[in-house]
């Protein structure tokens, strides 16, 4: 082939040049597209493996899943801490890229406030990278399923479901079942070495207080796992339902608390300051421990605010204190039975007389009646029944102080009962031993003053001086009173799981005869006209009658006319009342005590009848004493004496059946 | 018959002999690549032709279309185009530095009305263009060693520096690449070409120093050690040889590539689809890809060589020169042998401006095929076309 073509000297060489230069050009393309055939080689047939692995790594993920945590019930199955479903919607920080934008597409689906979002972006710039910060908790579904329908969406948004705890009783459970809050730095330490990986789940609540701190372990369940396919932002792809392990749900724990008692305790007080035990004086079960003024403890769920925390922990009447059980006060004369036990064991005899003109001269001292004018001549019952302070004045130092005291330990008195919750305080009942170690001289706070003065005796006679008992003791003291002298513990869990908790209660050593002394005071109290709390007693549930002792503890010396004087609150004395029913055939003990509430008998009474009555109505026995049904086929039996429905009339017998 | 004809004036005027000489079997392997990018869009769209791969299809087709008519067109049309192409080109990247828009981060889109355009890929092909016909023009000394070289110098480095400073440093530095390819093959001295290559060596680490933005430094220095922060800077390269690599020999299945599917590859349809290919069908899937691509610019570079004009063979050998840097430069991207720069692989990855440069540049090596033996005339002087 032939070409017509002009050859010039200059474009032969161009194009020499050219070609030499293009088999160059060619020649290093080749190289290179041989040095990436190379390394795609290297990548796929010899690294091949580590890379599978890799790959694997990325591509699925094990997520905790979450147990349901155990529900706590009441005595008959009412849910006192459950759960409900939460929707929330998190922000992951890393995988966003502009904040600002993302947060304006977030408020496009989910309108924010503006203080809202500052808090966000607050949050975002202090939390860690992979840490999740919570937009917006508590959606309705509504709201939920939109911003999910868009979250996958938006990088860095995540709309989640899971479950959180609720308090179906608000306050009235505060104390004894305490609340779940978000697992601080020290939590996760005092789990130890291994720390439960379900500790760093973002919806995971730990018990702070009460029942939810004590039986953290068996509510918590364990955590199952999910193997999940992901992708590169964390959204889940796929499930795989063969690597699923399912979480073990936390047991329920039943509480021997009733529900309804417990409600309307905390209702009783009102805005006073105080708490409330009942027992059940056979078994030992507390119907109702309630400490007032109480909160609310879904606020510390989702996290308190801290001004709100402070409101709560600034106030004078504590409500973030367990009164119950975590406060100690002088008895005052709700000890005088426990006095006259131990006077019994000491060989006084129930008839003695002692004449109160209304002060009592000990040593250069004297000691006064709380009734001025004196109560004229009393024995061992109605010195309890007027809660005259000179026969016990006069006697106490024939039991001594430290036979009170040993009275103080069999009733209950001083000790402490393993509740099996936190905050237990272990007060105190003197001894002349105690006395000798406590003033030795080692402290420079209290003077050297190892002796004890039979002076002292007579303080502590009445329940003052350096005694100091909690409610739940004067509950239980008051039930081992009514119930003759079993040993009987307090306890709050019926039931873990399955399992019932029952016990058996040995005797304590103080004689029968002696304990129906101190109960025929008590019934005197209540139940004749001139007893302290007769006014205040009233329980109108016909023959069913209720016994009981008052008492005023001072709380400041008297010796100090200026807080006298002031009448401010926190200077008033303690109004206490502990009271057992029904008379005749005793089943419930209560102790009632209203913080600087001036008087036990016109204050703290009112307040025991009320939630007495409640426990009283509840029980079928009761009800069966109470309400009698018509005898259809002994018509005789019913025509001979006719008995309404409700008996309101006082029982005209003042007899006292014996108690047990 | 052909052959004979060919020898018979006017008869290579005819469209339809002009069609018998355009090299189909290049055409069938550019064919070849785009099937198999859609195939992999196919399936990183979810196995749905939806959004990517029905698109990526059509626009091979309406291209492949302009391709062929473009090869037909005679390369004198080509010759007079050359200038007013470039300061068409030219003007566009003033306009996007003076109202352009900016997107991801970078000023590089114009808004003409209709559509979004990228003047910076018109440059790639106008700088061939207009280089070719200089050299075309220029005799052999003013090609080797001359004063004169500085013209086709400041025709280069004038649109590199308004590109660097969109900042597209990929484009930019593929402009640069492809010119100096030009001016190389065209016949630069040797020793300019070395004293270059050492300027180049010791300007490049103050260049990375005091030059590049934040964000390309960082993909600099994180190519220098990927796995220093897997999930930051470094993350889209290891994501990549972890796609790759995981392939293995066959690869995963089309559909079935986790990195790809789960999109822990970044830029999945775009540029790291190469990183998909490789996963969903192997080693043999990358190097079937790789010896097509090597297989074109055989083609290609083949063609240049057979030009008699001087100006379709620096054409042809400019256009594959940048469709060699673009295979090279993304292959290495991808596989964590050069830093991540926003290059995509040509006719493989989703995207319009690009296949539509490849594809024009092509149309211009096939007319360099089909007009391989026609003589262009030298002008002189830059009106001299116009006479």
């Amino acid at each position: 082939m032939s070409e017509p073509s002009i050859f010039f000297e200059d474009v032969n060489e161009k194009q020499g040049t050219f070609h030499r230069r293009i088999f160059l050009m060619g020649g290093l393309t080749a190289l290179g597209i041989f040095a990436l055939q190379g390394q795609l080689a290297l990548l796929q047939l010899v690294q091949g493996g580590k890379y599978k692995k890799l790959s694997a790594a990325n591509q699925f993920n094990f997520r905790i899943l979450p147990p349901p945590r155990g529900q706590i019930l009441d005595r008959n199955g009412n849910v006192i801490a459950g759960n409900r479903p939460s929707f929330r919607v998190l922000l992951i920080r890393n995988e966003i890229e502009d904040l600002d934008q993302t947060l304006d597409q977030i408020s496009y689906v989910l309108p924010q406030t503006e203080a809202n979002r500052r808090r966000i972006v607050r949050d975002v710039s202090q939390s860690q990278r992979f840490v999740p910060t919570v937009v917006a908790s508590d959606l309705s579904w509504e709201d939920f399923s939109r911003v999910n329908l868009y979250a996958s969406e938006i990088p860095g948004v995540q709309a989640v479901m899971d479950e959180i705890r609720v308090y179906h009783y608000g306050g009235a459970f505060a104390h004894v079942v305490g609340y779940v809050s978000k697992v601080s730095e020290k939590d996760v330490k005092a789990e130890g070495e291994n720390p439960d990986s379900l500790l760093l789940h973002p919806s995971f609540r730990i018990g702070k207080q009460g029942v939810e701190k004590a039986f953290e372990k068996q509510l918590r369940g364990v955590a199952g796992a999910q193997k999940i396919e992901v992708n590169a932002r964390g959204n889940i792809v796929a499930e795989d339902p063969n690597g699923t392990k399912p979480p073990t749900p936390g047991e329920d724990i039943t509480l021997t608390l009733d529900a309804e008692i417990q409600a309307r305790a905390l209702e009783v007080f009102e805005q006073d300051s105080g708490s409330a035990v009942m027992l059940d004086i056979h078994t030992g079960e507390i119907l109702c421990m309630t400490s007032a003024p109480a909160f609310d403890p879904n606020l510390f769920v989702s996290g308190i605010s801290s001004k709100a925390y402070r409101l709560l922990a600034d106030y004078e009447r504590l409500p973030l204190l367990d009164k119950a059980i975590g406060s100690t006060f002088a008895p005052g004369s709700t000890f005088k039975m426990n006095t006259a036990l131990a006077l019994l064991a000491a060989g006084v005899t129930a008839e003695e007389r002692v004449h109160c003109p209304g002060s009592y001269r000990f040593g250069n001292r004297t000691f006064y009646c709380h009734k001025k004018s004196g109560h004229g001549s009393v024995d061992m019952r109605h010195a309890l029944k007027y809660s005259c302070d000179v026969y016990f004045y006069h006697m106490c130092n024939r039991a001594g102080v430290d036979r009170i005291h040993d009275t103080a330990h069999k009733l209950g008195l001083g000790e402490l009962f393993d509740l099996e919750i936190a905050g237990e305080k272990k007060g105190l009942v003197p001894t002349t031993e105690w006395k000798r170690t406590y003033f030795d001289g080692s402290s420079r706070l209290r003077p050297k003053d190892p002796k004890w003065h039979p002076g002292e005796t007579l303080s502590v006679a009445i329940g003052q001086g350096y005694t100091n008992v909690s409610a739940l003791q004067l509950a239980v003291y008051t039930a081992r009173i009514a119930n003759g002298g079993k040993a009987v513990t307090p306890h709050l869990i019926k039931k873990i799981g399955a399992v019932d908790k029952n016990v058996v209660f040995k005797p304590i050593d103080i004689p029968a005869e002696h304990l129906q002394v101190v109960r025929e005071g008590m019934y005197m109290v209540s139940n004749d006209a001139d007893g302290t709390a007769y006014r205040n007693s009233q329980l109108n549930l016909g023959d069913i009658k209720l016994c009981g002792k008052t008492g005023t503890a001072q709380v400041h010396s008297y010796d100090n006319a200026k807080t006298r004087k002031a009448s401010i609150w926190k200077f008033k004395d303690h109004g206490l009342f502990v009271c057992y029913a029904p008379a005749d055939n005793p089943k419930y003990a209560l102790a009632v005590v209203l913080e600087h509430g001036v008087g036990g008998a016109a204050f703290a009474a009112p307040k025991a009848r009320e939630i007495m009555k409640v426990a009283l109505l509840k029980d079928p026995a009761m009800q069966a004493r109470i309400v009698r049904p018509v005898p259809v086929e002994d018509a005789a039996a019913a025509a001979a004496g006719p008995v309404p429905d409700i008996v309101d009339v006082p029982n005209p017998d003042p007899t006292i059946p014996p108690a047990d | 018959m052909a052959e004979s004809a060919m020898t018979r004036r006017g008869e290579r005027e005819r469209y339809d002999v002009k069609l018998l000489q355009v090299d189909w079997g290049f055409a069938l392997v550019l064919s070849l690549i785009a099937g198999i990018g859609a195939l992999v869009l196919y399936s990183v769209g979810g196995m749905s032709w939806e959004p990517w791969a029905y698109n990526h299809l059509l626009r091979f087709g309406l291209c492949f279309v302009l391709m062929i008519a473009l090869s037909l067109v005679d390369l004198r049309w080509w010759l007079q185009l050359c200038y007013p192409a470039y300061a068409i080109s030219l003007l566009l990247l003033v306009a996007v530095e003076l109202f352009g828009e900016v997107k991801m981060g970078a000023q590089r889109w114009l808004d003409i009305g209709i559509t979004d355009i990228q003047p910076s890929e018109f440059m790639k092909l106008a700088i061939v263009m207009a280089l070719a016909r200089w050299y075309h023009e220029a005799g052999i000394k003013d090609a080797t060693l001359s004063w004169k070289l500085i013209i086709p110098l400041s025709m280069i480095l004038v649109p590199v520096l308004l590109v660097a400073h969109q900042p597209d440093l990929g484009t930019a530095m593929l402009i640069l690449l492809t010119g100096v390819t030009v001016m190389v093959v065209a016949g630069l001295d040797w020793r300019i070409i070395g004293a270059a290559a050492a300027a180049a060596a010791v300007a490049i680490p103050f260049f990375v120093i005091f030059v590049m933005h934040d964000y390309q430094r960082d993909r600099v220095l994180t190519f220098l050690n990927p796995e220093a922060d897997p999930s930051g800077a470094g993350y889209h390269i290891l994501q990549s040889k972890i796609a790759m690599g995981s392939g293995g020999f066959l690869g995963k299945g089309l559909g079935l590539g986790s990195q790809s599917q789960l999109s822990f590859l970044p830029e999945k349809h775009t540029d790291f689809i190469l990183a998909a290919v490789c996963e969903e069908l192997g080693f043999v899937g990358g190097f079937t890809v790789f010896a097509l691509y090597a297989a074109a610019i055989y083609m290609a570079l083949r063609i240049a060589t057979l030009s008699h004009s001087h100006f379709g063979r620096l054409a042809a050998a400019g256009t594959t020169a940048t469709f060699a840097l673009y295979v090279l430069i993304n292959g290495a991207m991808v596989m964590g042998l050069a830093p991540v720069v926003g290059v995509p692989q040509p006719l493989l990855s989703f995207g319009g401006s690009v296949m539509m440069t490849v594809m024009i540049g092509f149309g211009l090596v096939m007319g360099v095929k089909v007009h391989r033996y026609q003589e262009l005339p030298r002008s002189q002087s830059f009106f001299a076309q116009f006479e």
